[in-house]
């Protein structure tokens, strides 16, 4: 992981961050063009270097609504090894089930990367068993003082969060920075990481994220889930791609895509004063624009008030 | 049995032997010189892939000793003031874990030369603190905030099982430790001097004010697990309902609810879930949830259903590589002589040479 990701940098003087949108109907697409294009467009450093890809997996998912979609797990670690990547790995800690196999072969993964190896340092980790490290979280936002976090992560080069697009009826939404609850591991913290909830989720949250920042993002949102996400939500196609190399940028676009206020999700709110950007004047829009491509998505009736008013 | 049904059992009954003993040398030879085991070769020893690595190399069958014993070692290094031991080494609280290691500690020591008093504190604190770790979820306090919340879930709390960490909320899979490891506890210390190896047991017995708390403690919890139990039967993680919806059973976590539930007095929803796992079987792609479900069952004298898939499907370096404990699970599943979970055999030595795969 690139150690300047790790340091808390004030909004003031962060760089102006980059999201791209994509319009993709359809997971039969030619994804492999779609992703090394947009990827291209970044100029990411990952020369010969190690890349993960934290998918978010949760379940059976028959309809491909709640996880990652394997197409696109694939056709991301093929754009990054052709962009010159020397290893990319793929991993998770699912949270609700500890089999990962089973999760793994309900997604049919294989069938899209073609066979995998499995365990640290092989092309995939499930990161609820991987091997720990103390972690000490500088942001105190939670009641958490440190985290024990998987090797795998804290030693890769390059991190990229591979969120859904979908709704979350605690958290409001669940995108790249939610999706690093997946890299707390079951083994400490059992399934599902419950003490994260204890400690509050919207701190938690910024807490992992301020210590495992990701290098880059790439939401799923070609099929995502709105309402009672992340699992019992119903499917919702948005037709996009959302890359970005700040979480917090690309997470507030995904927002906007689906006519949620990003200033009104509290962990992204204040994840805006430290770890990247919400305002769209910082955030430089590649692609396709917000309007082009919004698509509002059902919210449970507790979070209403995260919706933007009809006429925007 | 005609012959070719014949041919093909003993063909198969070769191969669960062939993969049996590759999983216990691989467990042999992937013990850390701490005495500990990984979850993935030579990494950091870690309490519960050691106790199910013990756990399948404590075979009655099995020569594995010395193992063992620094096994135990090991564990008894990693057990915490307080009397719990911590997921991974280096952590300063104890959790699900804790229930794991009593369980183990209070059975093995008579296959071993680490018998005597150390072991039986050992397992006395930690039931100790297993007794005393009441979740967070319960407390009155919780239950007075909970009136001013939308309710999300539709549980009783008046339950109480145990948390995967302290001061959190009751889950399904650390409540079934918890009961495993009181019932593993409750033999050995109840059984008075250690006599011959098959029956284990310590030389005191537990002081009646822990006993007493155990047992209210293992009432509660056999209550939460049928309160927490699906619609239709099996668990998930202990969500069985959220915002009106009805949650899937996931296959893990009914196998340990219903180990858990083996001392319980009958229940109906015992028999429905038992009934959702046999019927779920078939499905099952996963070689760590096959395993379960197959001591599970087996445990319940339930003759394994009809499966496209058997374990001997995968090899031995294929089972390690999704985790020590998945290694420890198949080699347990296809013991002829398993000594876990004590006290039920039933079918299973009929069900290991005779399951096939369909032709």
């Amino acid at each position: 992981m690139n150690l300047r990701n790790r340091q808390l940098i004030p909004s003031f003087n962060r760089p102006p961050s980059r999201v791209l949108i994509r319009k993709v109907a359809r997971y039969e697409e030619d994804l492999l063009a779609i992703l090394h294009e947009s990827l291209k467009e970044f100029g990411l450093p990952i020369k010969d270097k190690t890349v993960l890809l934290k998918a978010n997996l949760v379940g059976h998912d028959p309809v491909g609504a709640m996880n990652t979609h394997p197409a696109v797990i694939a056709a991301a670690r093929e754009s990054f090894l052709k962009l010159g990547a020397a290893r990319v790995l793929i991993g998770d800690g699912p949270a609700l089930d500890r089999d990962t196999q089973a999760i793994l072969e309900s997604v049919r993964l294989a069938e899209f990367t073609g066979p995998l190896t499995y365990g640290p340092g092989r092309d995939f980790c499930d990161l609820n068993i991987d091997d720990v490290e103390r972690v000490e979280l500088e942001t105190r936002a939670s009641l958490l003082k440190q985290l024990y976090l998987p090797k795998t992560v804290l030693g890769v080069d390059f991190f990229v969060s591979m969120p859904k697009l979908k709704t979350h009826h605690w958290a409001g939404v669940t995108l790249s920075m939610k999706n690093l609850f997946g890299i707390v591991p079951g083994s400490c913290y059992g399934w599902p990481k419950n003490i994260l909830h204890w400690a509050g989720i919207d701190r938690s949250i910024l807490d992992i994220n301020a210590a495992a920042r990701p290098d880059f993002v790439i939401v799923d949102g070609i099929l995502g889930m709105e309402g009672n996400g992340p699992i019992q939500g119903n499917p919702k196609p948005a037709g996009v791609l959302i890359l970005g190399d700040d979480p917090v940028a690309a997470d507030s676009t995904a927002c906007r895509v689906m006519g949620i206020r990003p200033e009104k999700i509290d962990y992204l709110a204040r994840a805006s004063t430290m770890l990247g950007h919400m305002e769209p004047s910082k955030i430089q829009q590649l692609g396709e624009s917000i309007a082009a491509v919004r698509t509002p998505f059902a919210v449970v009736p507790e979070f209403h008030s995260l919706l933007e008013s009809p006429h925007k | 049995m005609n012959s070719l049904a014949s041919s093909c059992a003993s063909q198969n009954a070769e191969s669960v032997r062939t993969l049996r003993a590759a999983l216990l040398g691989y467990l042999q030879k992937s013990q850390n010189a701490d005495g500990g085991w990984s979850f993935y070769i030579a990494g950091d020893s870690r309490v519960e892939p050691t106790c199910w690595a013990l756990r399948a190399l404590a075979d009655p069958s099995e020569s594995a000793q010395d193992h063992i014993t620094r096994g135990i070692a090991f564990l008894k290094s990693l057990q915490l003031s307080d009397g719990s031991w911590p997921a991974s080494n280096g952590m300063t609280s104890g959790g699900w874990v804790t229930s794991l290691a009593a369980s183990v500690l209070a059975r093995l020591p008579s296959q071993t030369s680490v018998q005597g008093p150390s072991v039986e504190k050992s397992v006395h604190a930690g039931l100790q603190w297993l007794s005393d770790d009441y979740p967070r979820d319960s407390t009155r306090w919780t239950k007075f905030l909970n009136n001013f919340q939308s309710s999300h879930a539709s549980h009783n709390d008046e339950f109480r099982g145990w948390g995967w960490t302290p001061r959190t909320a009751s889950w399904v899979e650390p409540t079934a430790f918890a009961l495993m490891a009181f019932a593993s506890a409750a033999e050995s210390f109840s059984a008075g001097p250690p006599g011959s190896p098959s029956e284990p047991g310590f030389r005191s017995q537990l002081p009646k004010s822990l006993a007493v708390k155990l047992e209210e403690r293992r009432t509660l919890a056999i209550g939460f697990l049928y309160d927490r139990m699906c619609a239709g039967g099996g668990w998930n993680c202990g969500n069985p309902r959220v915002y009106g919806v009805d949650g899937d059973s996931l296959v893990l976590p009914t196998c340990w609810a219903l180990l858990a539930l083996r001392g319980a007095p009958e229940h109906p929803n015992r028999q429905l879930s038992l009934a959702w796992l046999e019927k779920s079987f078939a499905t099952i792609a996963s070689p760590g949830s096959l395993a379960l479900a197959q001591i599970t069952l087996e445990s319940y004298g339930v003759p394994l259903p009809a499966h496209s898939r058997h374990l001997t499907d995968w090899s031995a370096l294929d089972l390690a590589a999704q985790g020590t404990h998945v290694a420890a699970w198949a080699a347990l599943a296809l013991s002829p002589a398993r000594s876990w979970p004590e006290g039920a055999r039933a079918s299973h030595e009929s069900s290991v040479t005779s399951h096939q795969s369909p032709q």
